[in-house]
């Protein structure tokens, strides 16, 4: 991954300082599969702005691992270098009460305009072009506090108007479909690409830009998008990392995982 | 204290594993997947009517299905994580050549409990009804009155897998079984089959195991078999012994491209070896990727 030519970050720490700022003292976090980027934001988030949030890796079911170091895999043994662990069974338990977690880390093969997600299929279930890997645990988008997408891949082949294969819920169908399901969880809240960060319209619930990254136009996540996206201009930048910031993340990677 | 459970892998498969059965394995992404009973499986071309993963399968399920031994798969994820998608997995799908029963972890979660327990069905958290998935999978879900409410919820069928194969990192040659690292769902799976071929990295004395007796994950009355294969998750990891062998996986996942390349690497890794010349080939490598821990 290239460093950005304007500072010593690279797009993917970029990233991880922008999740972590959306993670807030006291809240609890769940991620899934090669999750690198939100694990390295929930531990940024933890030793700067919020020493008292929460998250469980992956299938290892760690709390708090200590990222030393940062690993690809959600499954690693090296995850549980951590405050503790619990069994992945309790953490199915506790998605489904519904009221623990506030976060829930995810992603798709195909991402919608209502920040709906795929994992399955693209084209028909029966006849798929490509297969994906499956969803794992991602229906239960539908009952977490807030949904936080991330994305290495901000292309019109997975930013698509509907997903061909819904296997995690964001706004469904749009206002009156999400209004009438009355599910428990708030819903896609923010989506963060390697060109920017997007929002929801609160009145259509449809994905808008929030902030570009540096070096980046509308005009250019525009084209990348293959749905008609809300702007405002004029579009803000994204925040900059600090450098404090680089540094605990260097400090967390030696493997360069977000280089 | 039990008698010995102790054979070789060839022995478990050809006596526990009937044709056709409805198996599980154990084990979750890149790590804990029980390798060698799976090559030892393919080596004696049993088929499996009914295949079901952990939420996550990897190399446990793409293996065998490269091997043209899977009818029908119950499952969450084929991948290979950071590596990318299971090419068997993904070919058998894109051409028709496997059933796939669509599934989320939720629901296998669940499903093995109810299945553990004997429950009859299970009702699942409302909200998993938005997603697709109970669409077209109408064997695992369905939709029933809650008695209490009225209310209509999505329900799900009990598992009860004929066999498990489980990692464990040490256990009792009865089969009491210690899982060092994350236990993944594969105690769960353990209770809800009916059989439970155990493999294992190291066989120690019951009294070492008994030492912790809260620390056993599966007790040895569940257990059918153990078999001790140092390295037998390879290229997987097996917690707290060794990681996952990288450079291995990455030439799987290109020979696999195409159905040729499967065959190359089916007859190099699994027909024309046993399981012991397998370890012994790999034992440098394994030796390189244990953890170090301090």
């Amino acid at each position: 991954m290239s460093v950005n030519q304007v500072g010593e970050y690279s797009v993917a720490e970029l990233m991880v300082t922008v999740l972590a700022s959306q993670l807030h003292d006291d809240e609890v976090a769940i991620m899934g599969t090669a999750s690198a980027i939100p694990q390295a934001a929930c531990r940024l988030a933890q030793l700067t702005h919020a020493p008292n949030f929460s998250y469980i890796a992956g299938g290892t079911c760690s709390v708090n691992p200590y990222q030393q170091p940062l690993v690809p895999s959600a499954c690693d043994y090296r995850l549980l270098r951590a405050e503790t662990a619990v069994p992945l069974s309790d953490v199915v338990l506790m998605e489904g009460r519904g009221d623990v977690f506030d976060i829930f880390f995810a992603g798709g093969i195909q991402i919608d305009a209502y920040g709906n997600c795929n994992l399955v299929a693209v084209g028909s279930w029966e006849n798929p072009r490509p297969r994906g890997p499956g969803s794992v645990g991602l229906p239960f988008l539908s009952r977490v506090g807030r949904v936080l997408i991330y994305t290495m891949s901000h292309n019109p082949r997975t930013f698509v108007e509907r997903v061909d294969f819904l296997s995690g819920p964001g706004f469904l169908d749009g206002p009156a479909s999400w209004e009438q399901a009355k599910l428990m969880g708030g819903g896609p809240a923010m989506v963060v690409t390697p060109l920017c960060t997007m929002t929801f319209n609160p009145d259509t619930l449809r994905m808008k830009v929030a902030t570009v990254h540096p070096g980046v136009t509308a005009e250019q996540v525009q084209e990348a998008t293959g749905f008609q996206l809300e702007v405002e201009e004029p579009v803000a930048t994204t925040p900059l990392p600090t450098h404090q910031q680089i540094e605990i993340l260097r400090a967390m990677d030696p493997d360069g995982l977000l280089r | 204290m039990g008698a010995s459970k102790v054979v070789s892998a060839s022995d478990a498969i050809a006596n526990f594993v009937p044709d056709g059965a409805f198996l599980t394995v154990g084990g979750m992404h890149l790590h804990n997947n029980p390798m060698a009973l799976i090559r030892e499986t393919i080596r004696q071309g049993k088929r499996v009517k009914t295949l079901l993963t952990s939420p996550c399968g990897a190399m446990n399920a793409d293996l065998l299905i490269g091997a043209g031994l899977v009818e029908e798969i119950i499952t969450s994820y084929v991948g290979f994580e950071h590596l990318g998608l299971a090419p068997n997995f993904r070919r058998q799908a894109e051409q028709g050549g496997i059933r796939i029963f669509e599934c989320d972890e939720p629901y296998i979660t669940h499903g093995l409990y109810a299945g553990a327990g004997g429950l009859p069905f299970i009702p699942l958290p409302k909200g998993l009804e938005y997603s697709d998935i109970p669409k077209v999978n109408t064997r695992s879900y369905t939709f029933v009155d809650n008695p209490f409410t009225g209310e209509r919820v999505l329900a799900g069928a009990p598992l009860m897998p004929e066999v498990a194969f489980i990692h464990a990192q040490i256990s009792d040659a009865a089969g009491n079984a210690v899982l060092l690292g994350a236990q993944f769902l594969d105690r769960l799976m353990a209770l809800a089959s009916k059989h439970v071929i155990l493999q294992v990295e190291r066989i120690v004395p019951t009294s070492e195991i008994s030492e912790h007796p809260m620390g056993t994950t599966i007790p040895a009355f569940l257990v059918d078999a153990v078999v001790e294969v140092r390295g037998g998750c390879h290229p997987t990891s097996s917690h707290a012994f060794y990681s996952y062998d990288e450079e291995h996986l990455r030439e799987y996942l290109n020979k696999a491209r195409d159905e040729s390349g499967v065959e190359e690497y089916l007859t190099q890794y699994v027909h024309q070896t046993t399981e012991n010349a397998y370890q012994q080939s790999m034992a440098e490598r394994i030796s390189a990727l244990s953890f170090q821990e301090g």
